[in-house]
């Protein structure tokens, strides 16, 4: 079966840009998504592989998706600009795998291999 | 030299030494071994808001109602200075009763008085409280700069991974790319801007401005004015700038007589709507493309995705129309 990702990031060009990068990848894209009602609502319908979570979503943070795929057991990653998400995001971000912006392809390989052991 | 002199050279000098003290910019007090406050600078009664009778003569400890009787301050006093002659830039964090919290830097210095065996301390008092909090600030607007430049470098990154490169040359390839980013450049400039530029008006007249290439090439009819978000700045401006781009390439733009007519509206209620109208006439015939490019679904998404409008496009064979409508925010209010 294809792998799935959700990614929510709220600025529709990196947006555009993940997945398109993650789709040649051979990953099946949920999303993306801008908001914290978009993702979860997606997670209603379906559980993903794996998801990629941008930390500030303009006018609120990504915290909740990521409390409700830590209870769901689905593995994530963040890719934010913050050295240290936890702080902004809280402790659910402690010790998450960061592929950092700009997000580049091979750190987008590199957390992606973190989630999913062979 | 009689006693008289001596007196008299000895109160100089002692006028002479209170009014060094009383130039010292930070709070200052002379304490004798018995910590019992022999002098006390003007910036020491300014800053604590105390009186000079109320000080002089008494115990530091007892100093207003007991407010210098500061747990750290008497380890110094007691534990450090007996063992060194200095201590410099001791944080103190203390909360008086009248003032309030505040965050000092304590420096003391022993002085030995050769003709006797007691000795002085010399005990400053900086007030840091607001340099402290001037720091804390400057950090935060630091960290947010930091994440805004990265968020910027991210952008730049994608704009660049989602020009096309397949099948275009070097320089078709360039002069896309940088048209883009001279949009995302234009949305920052504005968005940031202090001299109110963050109008619908001003974005309109930067995007297009690389399009006009004779005055009447893209006329802007007369529209309501209304200040955007900075979300709905860059989204906006991209928009334009592959409408304008498309135009030029394929529509009213690529003919000497086609021209632009920009118009939009402001739609009150609980829920107000941007309604803006692109309107291309004069150009050659337009046929609906075979196959959408990437700067239509720029186009779509640069609106649907996070400012939840949408956008038709209506190739009409005169003239291409694009209608676009988007929420307008609380942040986003007619002026």
């Amino acid at each position: 079966m294809q792998k799935t990702i959700l990614i929510v990031e709220d600025e529709f060009i990196i947006a555009m840009d993940l997945k398109v990068i993650l789709e040649r990848l051979g990953w099946r894209v949920l999303g993306p998504v801008p908001k914290v009602a978009n993702a979860l609502r997606l997670l209603e319908d379906e559980l993903p592989t794996l998801a990629l979570l941008d930390v500030n979503l303009g006018d609120q943070l990504v915290t909740p998706v990521a409390e409700a795929l830590r209870s769901r057991g689905v593995p994530f990653a963040v890719a934010s600009a913050y050295d240290k998400p936890e702080l902004i995001g809280g402790a659910v971000l402690a010790g998450v795998p960061n592929a950092g912006k700009p997000t580049s392809e091979w750190s987008l390989l590199e957390v992606l291999a973190k989630l999913s052991p062979p | 030299m009689d006693l008289e002199d001596l007196y008299r050279i000895l109160r100089t000098g002692h006028v002479q030494a209170q009014g060094i003290v009383d130039t010292v910019p930070d709070p200052m007090l002379v304490l004798d071994s018995a910590l019992t406050v022999q002098s006390a600078n003007r910036a020491f009664f300014r800053t604590f808001a105390v009186d000079r009778y109320d000080t002089i003569g008494q115990h530091l400890y007892d100093l207003g109602n007991g407010q210098w009787d500061i747990p750290e301050l008497r380890r110094l006093l007691g534990e450090v200075i007996p063992k060194s002659s200095a201590v410099i830039d001791y944080k103190v964090e203390h909360d008086f009763p009248h003032i309030g919290k505040k965050i000092m830097l304590l420096t003391a210095r022993t002085v030995f008085n050769p003709d006797n065996v007691s000795h002085l301390m010399l005990l400053s008092i900086v007030d840091i409280t607001d340099r402290s909090r001037k720091e804390a600030e400057f950090e935060a607007v630091f960290g947010e700069l930091r994440h805004r430049l990265k968020n910027v470098l991210g952008l730049v990154r994608a704009l660049a991974n989602q020009t096309k490169a397949e099948g275009v040359s070097g320089e078709e390839y360039r002069t896309a790319f940088l048209g883009r980013l001279q949009a995302v450049a234009d949305a920052n400039d504005l968005a940031l801007s202090d001299h109110g530029d963050d109008s619908l008006d001003a974005l309109v007249a930067r995007a297009t401005k690389p399009f006009q290439t004779a005055p009447e090439t893209i006329i802007v009819e007369p529209s309501p004015p209304l200040t955007l978000a900075s979300k709905e700045i860059m989204s906006l401006s991209l928009l334009l700038h592959e409408l304008a781009t498309n135009a030029v390439k394929y529509g009213a733009l690529s003919a000497p007589a086609g021209t632009v007519r920009i118009r939009w509206e402001v739609e009150q209620g609980d829920h107000p709507l941007l309604r803006l109208s692109w309107r291309e006439s004069g150009g050659p015939p337009v046929r609906k493309p075979a196959s959408t490019g990437y700067g239509t679904q720029l186009i779509q998404f640069a609106i649907a995705y996070n400012l939840g409008g949408n956008v038709e496009q209506n190739y009409r064979t005169e003239g291409f129309e694009a209608e676009i409508v988007v929420p307008l925010e609380r942040a986003a209010r007619p002026d």
